[in-house]
């Protein structure tokens, strides 16, 4: 059933029947190497594929621009230097000085989700980030992390976060309810935003691509100016989100370190 | 764009989460649907506190210049 789905989708190369490219059929998962572990669907796919050299263009990138470690750098050197730095004050503004033993959590989160936002503005590469499980799982992960770091921080006392102070008694029950569900939203809010900004934004580019074309050569430059400028935006909101990302999640662990809002 | 997006953001994620939480309680203890309609506006609520924490937050940072991303200034002059 499935695999006949698959295969209709393939005859057909993600067109229309008006025949414009379909703006979605860039989304789409394709089994590379098909694998099954216990009944599940393991299978290396065209995402994991990405993440695969996203890691290790990021591990080649740092190793190499760092080999010669000269006290004048190269400008390669001074790129991973200047990720660092900027990575560094970012969890030193918001999280403080005892934030430092997270940094290369940090770091890697950022490098990480910043490269797969990038390779996505390759033509024809896959935008691993423009899928939710993958940001979802990513935000997940942050959220149980902060959380246990903040019990194994305060133990008990870190429920105190959900109760907030000089409230009369009677008000506390529902507030205590409100501020969990607040508490709550956050891998939610966190997940969404990355996955909707590429998934947006990538759809708009491939809707005006096709513009391009069916406007043909009359029409067609005003939307190739337009897809000019919003290739350009769209560079923009793949770092500002890989840095959202990563400065919402010092956010979150200062929270759990300092308990405060 | 952006900061508009987020707020809104957080406005819905605060609805959902609380409607789901409310309809998952409905379907453990059979109750349906009064849970999910108390947690349908526990929820609202929560939204509506996320959006205020941000707003505050995106304020706070604006004035202090953090809204921006921090690039050190290395020069030596």
């Amino acid at each position: 059933m499935i695999e006949a789905a698959y295969a209709a989708e393939d005859a057909s190369h993600g067109t229309h029947d008006g025949g414009l490219p379909n703006p979605m059929h860039q989304f789409e998962i394709k089994r590379l190497v098909p694998f099954e572990l216990f009944g599940f669907d393991a299978s290396f796919t065209n995402s994991a594929l990405y993440m695969v050299i996203a890691a290790a263009l990021i591990t080649l990138f740092t190793v190499f621009a760092m080999r010669r470690r000269a006290l004048v750098p190269t400008r390669l050197q001074s790129v991973a230097e200047l990720s660092y730095e900027f990575v560094a004050n970012m969890v030193q503004q918001n999280v403080g000085t005892d934030g430092m033993k997270y940094f290369p959590f940090i770091f890697t989160l950022f490098m990480f989700v910043l490269a797969l936002n990038m390779l996505g503005m390759l033509p024809y590469s896959f935008t691993v980030t423009s899928h939710i499980i993958v940001t979802f799982a990513l935000a997940a992960f942050i959220f149980i992390a902060v959380t246990l770091i903040g019990f194994w921080k305060h133990g008990v006392g870190f429920l105190k976060f959900f109760v907030p102070s000089g409230v009369p008694v009677v008000m506390l029950p529902l507030l205590v309810v409100i501020e969990l569900i607040s508490y709550l939203t956050r891998p939610i809010s966190l997940s969404v935003r990355l996955f909707a900004n590429m998934m947006a934004g990538h759809t708009m580019l491939k809707v005006f691509g096709a513009f391009v074309v069916a406007l043909g050569f009359l029409g067609g430059w005003a939307a190739l100016a337009f897809m000019v400028a919003f290739t350009g935006l769209e560079i923009l909101v793949a770092f500002l989100q890989a840095y959202v990302f990563a400065i919402l999640t010092c956010i979150y662990l200062n929270d759990a370190l300092h308990m405060h809002h | 764009m952006g900061q508009a997006l987020r707020l809104g953001m957080e406005l819905v994620a605060g609805v959902a989460v609380g409607g789901f939480i409310g309809w998952a309680l409905d379907r453990f203890l059979g109750t349906a649907p009064i849970l999910m309609v108390v947690f349908f506006g526990l929820g609202a609520t929560a939204g509506i506190l996320n959006v205020m924490r941000t707003a505050k937050r995106m304020q706070a940072d604006a004035q202090s210049g953090k809204d921006m991303p921090h690039v050190p200034d290395d020069d030596d002059d």
